[in-house]
């Protein structure tokens, strides 16, 4: 019996400064970890604000477990759905754990101002899958853009979504750490959830996703199992750069076949 | 640590307030202090000093202090901020121009302190319709729409002040200027605490957003903080407080920038901590500052609003510029 559908797409279509940047999309997405891959400005952080349901999509409509994510109260959907964007600036002095508690908001109706237990263990189970325990009382303003950008991804965890949705979850971040946090990603949806993550390495969607979504012109060019949806012919319809593309024993593997340009 | 410093500030209040009804224009010793403070309808002339002049003072100027603090504190997380003012909102152009062309006019004093509020309340709500973007607010048109409002009533205040009135009228535009208690009673406290009341009302029932607002607009927004709402329920509030504060007490800088910064220097960022460490804080800067205000020239009264200027300023800056500023990261 295949896992029920969690996040549904209708016929979405988005609009970003009266220029329409997809259409029609289509999508019926299920349990396990999804690659949004794309060229730059092609609109993939909008689809992801427009499936969180903080942005209105054109045409079309988000489905959460059946329920259109627009029709949610702002602190069911964050029960719901949990969106991670680096880039937004925070307050420099506020400390890791502080911030990450900042995850149990929804969870809290407007009186209840103190974490409860359950509170204190989604956030320091989330300090410790992210490996932040021994920055617990660090500032924001003294961590490096890599630790931050854990610190933002242990924010969504300590929401306890169903839905992840992450906007370049490796970037800041070394080797090490991307393939960890990839790792995690992949540890989440095995407990059922759905992460949906836009990634820029190809090698980073074809070793970690489930599924890869390919975006190009003005909708989805390739949808499938990593094999299948990254190929030569879709890699050069979306960023216009040859590559070949390798199966290995341990994966595929991506050669930029034309010769580098040098000035 | 934190827990110690508060309690600091709690015991602050209650010292500022003997100290308030303590000292004044008139020396009242120990004994005259006390038996007017517990027999309030003795009739004598200590019982009228401490019931109709010191306690109605220092409560106003308590509740200036807190309302002022408390609205720099909240606009401070609206806007996201270290370094914005409660005047920003040009609430208090707003209100010194229309005193200025009331007072140019030869309105009675007694319409001084509605007028501002009013007045200040109407200049609030066209910044605010002007930092509208959409539905939400825009901090940075915010700023921008304060500020250069501000600019233009602060040149009609200029104008009046150097053109149009004369004498008596002038005298009064400066006097609510430079900020003063002097005069104020239990009528005007009366006029000014619901607004004051309600704005603290609503501050309060924000804060567990408004800690969240800490981690940006769109990550609070993603973990089910309405913003809009959020943002405008706060621009009411802090609204409400000066503007209360302005009817009271005129122009009286310094405080509401400089308190939430000291606050947070003392109980942290956590805003369930600063924003009570701003009130009380607050509250007892300026009680203690309008106890001086009435004593040092005696039975002159200095300005208040110079006065902590003079005092406060300089302090600040050593405080502010030694310990370094933190922004955003």
């Amino acid at each position: 019996m295949p896992e029920p559908v969690i996040v549904a797409l209708d016929g979405i279509a988005i609009a970003r400064g009266g220029r329409v940047l997809l259409e029609n999309v289509d999508l019926a997405l299920r349990a396990g970890v999804v690659a949004v891959i794309g060229a730059n400005g092609v609109g993939k952080t909008s689809l992801l604000r427009t499936i969180a349901g903080a942005l209105a999509p054109a045409a079309g409509t988000v489905r959460v477990h059946g329920v259109d994510v627009r029709t949610l109260a702002a602190r069911e959907r964050a029960r719901t759905i949990a969106l991670v964007e680096g880039n937004e600036p925070a307050f420099a002095a506020l400390t890791v754990e502080d911030a990450v508690a900042a995850a149990r908001f929804p969870y809290h109706r407007w009186w209840e101002w103190e974490q409860t237990p359950a509170d204190e263990a989604a956030v320091a189970e989330a300090l410790a899958r992210t490996a932040l325990d021994a920055f617990r009382e660090r500032e924001l303003g003294t961590l490096s853009a890599g630790e931050r950008q854990r610190v933002w991804i242990a924010l969504a965890l300590a929401q306890r979504a169903p839905v992840l949705l992450l906007d370049e979850p490796t970037a800041h971040l070394d080797l090490k750490a991307s393939v960890q946090t990839l790792q995690l990603l992949r540890d989440v949806a095995a407990g059922g959830a759905l992460v949906i993550a836009v990634l820029h390495q190809l090698e980073e969607a074809a070793a970690f996703a489930d599924r890869v979504v390919v975006l190009a012109g003005s909708g989805v060019i390739a949808d499938g199992a990593p094999a299948a949806a990254l190929t030569t012919t879709t890699i050069a319809g979306a960023f216009g750069v040859d590559v070949a593309v390798e199966r290995r024993p341990e994966g595929l593997a991506f050669h930029r076949r034309a010769a580098a340009k040098r000035s | 640590m934190r827990a110690a410093r508060f309690a600091v500030l709690v015991a602050l209040v209650p010292l500022a307030v003997l100290v308030g009804i303590g000292f004044g224009g008139a020396p009242l010793d120990p004994a005259t202090l006390l038996h007017a403070l517990a027999h309030p309808h003795d009739g004598g002339d200590a019982a009228t000093i401490v019931w109709q002049l010191r306690i109605p003072r220092v409560a106003i100027a308590a509740t200036v202090g807190a309302a002022l603090a408390l609205a720099g504190a909240l606009l401070q997380a609206l806007l996201r901020n270290p370094i914005v003012d409660p005047y920003l909102t040009g609430i208090s152009s707003g209100a010194g121009a229309s005193i200025a062309i009331a007072a140019t006019v030869g309105a009675a004093p007694a319409v001084i302190p509605p007028l501002g509020f009013v007045s200040g309340l109407a200049t609030a709500v066209l910044v605010a319709v002007l930092a509208r973007r959409g539905s939400r607010l825009d901090p940075e048109r915010l700023v921008l729409a304060g500020v250069s409002l501000s600019a233009l009533l602060s040149a009609i205040v200029t104008l009046a002040i150097e053109r149009l009135a004369r004498g008596t009228a002038s005298e009064a535009i400066l006097a609510w200027l430079a900020g003063s208690l002097a005069g104020r009673g239990w009528p005007e406290l009366a006029a000014a605490a619901p607004e004051a009341l309600l704005g603290f009302v609503i501050a309060v029932a924000a804060i567990p957003a408004l800690n969240v607002l800490r981690l940006g607009e769109v990550r609070a927004a993603s973990l089910g903080v309405d913003v809009v709402r959020l943002q405008w329920a706060l621009l009411v509030a802090a609204t409400l407080l000066t503007a209360a504060a302005v009817a009271l007490a005129g122009l009286v800088g310094f405080v509401g920038l400089v308190i939430p910064h000291l606050a947070r220097r003392l109980v942290g960022p956590d805003l369930r901590a600063l924003i009570p460490a701003s009130l009380l804080a607050g509250a007892a800067l300026v009680v203690l500052a309008d106890a001086l205000a009435r004593t040092v020239a005696a039975p002159a009264e200095i300005p208040l609003g110079v006065l902590l200027a003079f005092v406060g300023v300089p302090t600040f800056l050593v405080l502010y510029l030694r310990g370094g500023a933190r922004a955003y990261a």
